[in-house]
């Protein structure tokens, strides 16, 4: 599984309560998806294209493990989510909700807001088009793309029940 | 097998799991509040729909309302009611207290258990030698309500080994506090953490509860205290509560020990904006505080209460400073009230509220604006959790929290300030 596109370039230990703010955690998802983020960076919810790649410091999505932080990231229409380290349940549930991600260890320098970026999910590989270099990643486990080609959790246990039977 | 490998081999049917695996084990109980329920019915009713088949599985908590301020959160708790009906789930409507409070204490944890729940201090339930894991909605939606079942990575395990007698003054929050700083955000990432040592062992169950809570903070998956005869005292008070549950691990050492020797802890505050940015109270003393709060997931115990209105004695809360008391659950409102504690501190000046999560994220109180600054026994001081992504969130003892609150400024309670 393999993605290109325009790096937007976050910090270390954002949490999970500024990619969704508490006060629009009851909102329908059109509304949700206008804020993701957007303390950290206002232009972001609004110049987003599809295709892009968030780049994140460490613990990424740290703070509550709510799925609708992820599929607010998700509803932007970036391609996948790299970070220098995930929180956990953040990492999980990107798969689950069937958003693409990568772990790449501390990077801090690596790409920076605009640069061309594409990963590799398969083999790790996170390269930067910009400057031309290339670091490797955490492979996803198979147990995990097998999840994203079913389209996320729920899918995969509609379509083989018997795994959680 | 330590206790975490033991628990999820029994549960996915193996002999035994290897660090790294990926296994779908059994789930015993699912625990949600007010949000995270909400949040997982809509996925539920969207996508999955079926009826749940063991619905004693699942309980819901509301703890982020007691009285609901909108409409639109009247209406978000009318919608769990009618779900939680529709299923036979069971529900601790308002004024119960805390999710993970109110479920230890009405029997709904045992030891042994695999307990999920996407409220991210799940683990704490490690403290009574159970697993306890944050999962998200969709793994609640999608395979724990109609499979009964999850998937877990086995997760490497750090022990944590504390050792030393702390200073005087120096309480487990300080030394919890502290932990994260020292150790670091993130810095135990996807692992399981075992706390032990002489001073782990020689803590009180509600004591030792702080120190599972704040593994998220380190970025763990769970986290646990080797069960002894602390852990079987304090099952035997719970209903239902049967000591032959317990699980023992076999005793070999962990993949990685990380030793501290608490004797060199100060008196520590979290500071703005994350839980990782520990300092001695010394260093942020004389802050203007305009709220002080005793609640939240690491506080409104019995113990907490306790400890303020021995500073409060013979004291008034400052006239700047609202003091909030929210009791972790009826059962310790009880109690305090029992023990002359609730009169003690309405009469010292601080205001009670009911049994909740109080001013966690703001949604029913604890709304700051821009200027205004809170010191508290909460769990997370994130930026625009509580009103105004500018206001100010500080995490300490609540001896801390109530010598602040004496004080008007933040004051440890040695130290002057008060």
């Amino acid at each position: 599984m393999k993605f290109e596109g325009r790096c937007w370039r976050f910090g270390d230990n954002i949490p999970t309560d500024r990619l969704v703010k508490t006060q629009y955690v009851f909102e329908p998802m059109e509304i949700l998806v206008q804020h993701v983020l957007e303390d950290l960076n206002p232009e972001f919810p609004k110049q987003v294209q599809p295709g892009d790649i968030v780049f994140a410091g460490k613990h990424f999505g740290q703070s509550s493990g709510r799925a609708i932080a992820t599929k607010a990231l998700q509803a932007t229409g970036i391609g996948c989510v790299v970070a220098e380290t995930f929180a956990r349940t953040f990492y999980r549930n990107c798969f689950e909700v069937g958003l693409p991600a990568l772990e790449v260890g501390l990077n801090p320098d690596f790409a920076a807001d605009g640069d061309r970026v594409r990963v590799d999910l398969t083999t790790g590989e996170f390269t930067n088009l910009t400057t031309q270099t290339t670091i490797r990643g955490a492979a996803a486990d198979p147990f995990l793309v097998d999840m994203l080609e079913a389209g996320g959790l729920i899918s995969l246990a509609k379509n083989r029940p018997e795994v959680f039977r | 097998m330590n206790l975490v490998e033991k628990i999820l081999a029994r549960a996915s049917g193996r002999e035994s799991v290897e660090p790294g695996e990926i296994v779908v084990a059994k789930v015993d109980r699912l625990i949600m509040h007010d949000l995270s329920g909400y949040l997982t019915s809509q996925v539920y009713e969207k996508r999955v729909n079926v009826p749940i088949p063991d619905p004693e599985r699942a309980v819901m908590v509301f703890d982020h309302h007691f009285a609901p301020p909108t409409e639109q959160q009247a209406d978000v708790l009318q919608h769990n009611r009618r779900w939680a009906r529709k299923h036979g789930l069971k529900l601790y409507d308002c004024g119960n207290g805390n999710l993970h409070h109110a479920a230890v204490r009405n029997g709904h944890i045992k030891p042994g258990m695999i307990v999920v729940g996407s409220d991210s201090h799940t683990p704490v339930h490690g403290t009574l030698g159970a697993l306890a894991v944050a999962l998200g909605n969709d793994s609640h939606a999608g395979t724990v309500l109609p499979y009964g079942k999850a998937w877990f990575k086995v997760p490497e395990t750090t022990r944590v080994h504390l050792e030393g007698t702390p200073k005087p003054g120096v309480t487990p929050r300080d030394i919890a506090l502290w932990l994260v700083g020292r150790i670091g955000e993130g810095e135990l990432n996807y692992r399981a953490v075992e706390f032990g040592g002489p001073y782990v062992r020689g803590l009180s169950f509600w004591d030792r509860w702080l120190f599972p809570l704040l593994c998220v903070d380190l970025g763990a998956k769970c986290s646990f205290v080797e069960p002894d005869e602390v852990t079987e005292a304090f099952v035997r008070t719970l209903p239902g509560g049967d000591a032959g549950l317990l699980v023992h691990g076999d005793g070999e050492e962990a993949a990685q020990v990380l030793r501290f020797d608490v004797g060199e802890v100060d008196p520590q505050v979290a500071c703005p904006p994350t839980v990782g940015n520990v300092k001695p109270v010394s260093e942020v003393a004389g802050t203007p505080v305009q709220y002080a709060e005793l609640g939240g997931h690491g506080g409104g115990r019995l113990e907490d209460f306790r400890a303020a209105a021995q500073v409060l004695a013979g004291h008034k809360v400052h006239p700047d400073t609202r003091f909030h008391l929210v009791p972790s659950s009826r059962e310790v409102f009880a109690e305090a009230a029992r023990e002359g504690l609730v009169l003690a501190l309405h009469e010292a000046g601080a205001t009670w509220f009911p049994p909740s999560t109080g001013s966690n994220q703001a949604y029913n109180m604890g709304a700051m604006a821009s200027d205004e600054t809170m010191i508290s026994t909460h769990a997370r001081n994130f930026p625009g959790r509580n009103g105004s992504p500018d206001a100010s969130m500080y995490l300490a003892s609540s001896e801390t929290v109530a010598a602040s609150a004496v004080a008007g400024v933040i004051a440890s309670r040695e130290g002057g300030q008060a």
